[in-house]
């Protein structure tokens, strides 16, 4: 009698988990953002020059762009800072609207997320030791280590690059870049693997630690936001995209790529096909 | 070799940090403290389903390791529909976690009480949940404070994890730090001492806490 | 159900490899450990005011901070002292090196808990210091504090999932890297979970079989 009881309830409360697994998403996002008033965007502050932390305050590219989406949307902007293995798990559970990142544009996340256009070049590059003067070309990493960011796109392409080499190099998973950017300045690595945009601008602050090796290991890829995927979804990132068009056009997204990239990017401003 | 400069600027940043450990730490004492009593209730229960229920919660909160929880918390509660911030997932796995352990310091303290009270309370028809709330646990509180006032220290250490899931409190914000200012010894040096100092605090609370409950 | 077989063809070697790797680690630290420990329990018993002092600060350090920031201390701090150590040997001594201060309390405790009579009994004897700790104090000690023994080996095997933070290749890290890469997150964390339950379960249980082994010849 006692066992059927428990049976029953074990019975009861599986159903009911299962049952809210199929909770659906509810009304239009963007008329939910408008409604309440702001948009929250999950990011990690650890990822110069679009999100980093200037005395325990917000700086770089989303700040200035999501402010620009906030007016023209006429909603305040939320950033929620996450280790980044707990940004798009964050998203799968609704924790936040939005991703900023940005993250690289790829097929697999573009079967299951929505993205935005692009607003700058992500494609992939290795980050070395200043004081590393034998280290001329990316083929110098074979049988060294090297590190990534654990869960990131760059992480996959550095992979994909290292297996191609003989003896193929061993790679670190970092939980975020300055950690990795750390270990590479106190020699325990010989070169990090993270997209151009974001190395440049790390070499350029410290040019007597950093350097930068060309050409980039992977395919060119592009840095865009993301959002849900679904119907739902469809009138935010539009509302976004719209936001960006008007930025190709009157010169503000080439000027804010000036300023925290050091130079203009070109980016499509139509969906594309990614090439990883 | 050690920055004294970078490190006396990383402490009043980490001492503003220390107020969010504190609180994650205290809060999830209180809450788990309730998780721990149903769970020695349903350990201690007559009725088999519920003794093995509560050595289940016990087993699985204490096995899996802290870091896991605040992830599970974090990625797995809104699937059941509780949808809720870092900051309050956060809180939900620290108490969780702290009702298993909790829940065993306070089986030592209930069974302390002596079976005598217990007989006299089902005698005179008090209900099950006033002799809980009156007679055992106060006396448990009593006979397990100093073993308390060790759980919260260890809390707050178990709060470095939280940065996991994103809540800025000591650690997490030394982390910041050190990023920034590219000296990471001189921050978590720092993080160590403001740790150091809130449990320091803790233990002397504590002291008077265990000198109160005697006196009583 | 194709689907999962792929994946468990796929990815299997490196959950094995990291299976392994918090392995090592865990069984690496506890016998460092223990090791240093013990020895810190012994210079508690045998040495003089100073040198007690500085073991009771360490002690102190030790047990008040917590083990991710030693962690991040030795191995991002290290190579401000020319102390560069690679991730899994940062990772195993610092958790060895927090586990030697509990595991030196509750050495201290065992050696306390041997009533005095018996080392008066060994001193009249003729035993020398080593001959009394190995052949009284110890037997007598390991009946009493299995357990806490026991529970420590167990906290540290849980800890080990911290080594993830710096890079260590072990089941957390591995099984997060699949989580993200598979976009399964909620499932890489359950079965995480489940093989942390399993380590634990089976400790427990070869825990409970030394503590009756210890107990055996008590007369109760």
């Amino acid at each position: 009698m006692r066992m059927t009881r428990t049976f029953k309830w074990l019975l009861a409360s599986t159903c009911l988990a299962a049952a809210s697994f199929t909770l659906p998403a509810q009304a239009d996002q963007l008329a939910d953002v408008h409604k309440a008033g702001e948009l929250v965007i999950g990011t990690e502050m650890q990822f110069a020059p679009f999100d980093f932390l200037k005395d325990g305050k917000q700086e770089g590219f989303n700040k200035e762009f999501f402010a620009k989406v906030g007016k023209a949307l006429g909603v305040k902007i939320r950033f929620i800072d996450l280790p980044w293995a707990s940004v798009l798990p964050g998203l799968d559970a609704n924790k936040f609207d939005f991703v900023a990142g940005p993250l690289n544009v790829t097929k697999a996340r573009k079967e299951r997320y929505h993205f935005t256009l692009p607003i700058a070049d992500g494609t992939v590059a290795l980050l070395k030791s200043a004081k590393n003067t034998a280290f001329t070309k990316p083929e110098d990493i074979a049988g060294k280590v090297i590190g990534s960011q654990r869960g990131s796109a760059q992480l996959d392409q550095t992979k994909t690059y290292a297996n191609s080499l003989k003896p193929a190099p061993e790679v670190r998973e970092y939980v975020d870049f300055n950690q990795a950017y750390a270990d590479l300045a106190n020699g325990r690595i010989f070169a990090v693997g993270n997209s151009i945009t974001n190395i440049a601008v790390v070499a350029k602050e410290r040019p007597d630690t950093f350097a930068v090796i060309q050409p980039s290991i992977g395919k060119k890829v592009y840095f865009a936001f993301m959002g849900h995927k679904g119907a739902n979804s469809d009138s935010l990132i539009k509302a976004i995209d719209d936001v960006i068009l008007t930025m190709h056009k009157d010169g503000r997204l080439a000027a804010l790529q000036k300023k925290w990239f050091g130079m203009e990017m070109d980016v499509p401003t139509a969906d594309f096909v990614p090439n990883v | 070799m050690f920055d004294a400069q970078s490190f006396l600027h990383a402490l009043p940043l980490l001492l503003r940090a220390a107020q969010m450990t504190v609180f994650v730490s205290a809060v999830g004492l209180l809450i788990g403290f309730l998780i721990a009593v149903a769970v020695v209730s349903a350990c201690l229960s007559p009725r088999p389903p519920m003794r093995r229920l509560g050595n289940l919660y016990t087993f699985v909160f204490r096995g899996v390791p802290l870091l896991v929880q605040l992830m599970l918390a974090y990625y797995f509660l809104p699937t059941l529909g509780i949808n809720v911030s870092p900051d309050v997932a956060a809180i939900a796995a620290v108490s969780l976690c702290e009702g298993a352990y909790l829940g065993e310091i306070l089986r030592g303290g209930f069974l302390g009480i002596p079976r005598g009270q217990i007989e006299a309370t089902q005698m005179l028809g008090i209900s099950r949940f006033a002799t809980l709330v009156h007679i055992e646990i106060p006396q448990a509180l009593k006979l397990t404070a100093p073993s308390l006032v060790n759980e919260m220290i260890l809390l707050v250490k178990a709060s470095s994890l939280i940065s996991v899931v994103g809540v800025a409190e000591i650690t997490r914000t030394a982390q910041n730090i050190a990023a920034s200012t590219f000296r990471p010894l001189e921050a978590y040096v720092a993080a160590g001492l403001m740790y150091m100092a809130v449990n320091g605090i803790l233990s002397v609370l504590g002291h008077y806490a265990e000198r109160h409950f005697e006196r009583a | 159900m194709t689907a999962s077989l792929s994946l468990i063809q796929q990815y299997g070697p490196q959950v094995l490899s990291g299976f392994g790797i918090t392995i090592v680690s865990w069984l690496g630290a506890v016998v460092l450990g223990m090791a240093l420990g013990f020895l810190i329990a012994v210079l508690q018993l045998f040495a003089g005011r100073w040198v007690r002092t500085v073991l009771r600060i360490y002690i102190e350090v030790l047990r008040t901070t917590p083990f991710l920031v030693q962690l991040f201390i030795l191995y991002y701090g290290g190579p401000n002292f020319g102390l560069s150590l690679q991730a899994l040997d940062a990772g195993i001594i610092a958790l060895a090196i927090y586990g030697s201060a509990y595991f030196a309390e509750v050495f201290r405790s065992g050696f306390t808990s041997v009533p005095r009579g018996h080392l008066e009994a060994a001193q009249c004897l003729g035993m020398s210091r080593l001959t009394t700790i190995w052949r009284v104090q110890l037997p007598q000690m390991l009946v009493i504090i299995t357990p806490s023994l026991v529970n420590l080996i167990i906290i540290l095997s849980k800890e080990t999932s911290v080594l993830s933070i710096v890079t260590v290749p072990e089941l957390t890290a591995i099984l997060t890297q699949i989580g993200s890469e598979q976009f399964i997150y909620v499932q890489t964390m359950l079965i995480l979970s489940v093989c942390y339950l399993l380590l634990v379960g089976v400790t427990q249980k070869l825990g409970s079989w030394a503590e009756a082994r210890a107990s055996r010849f008590l007369q109760h």
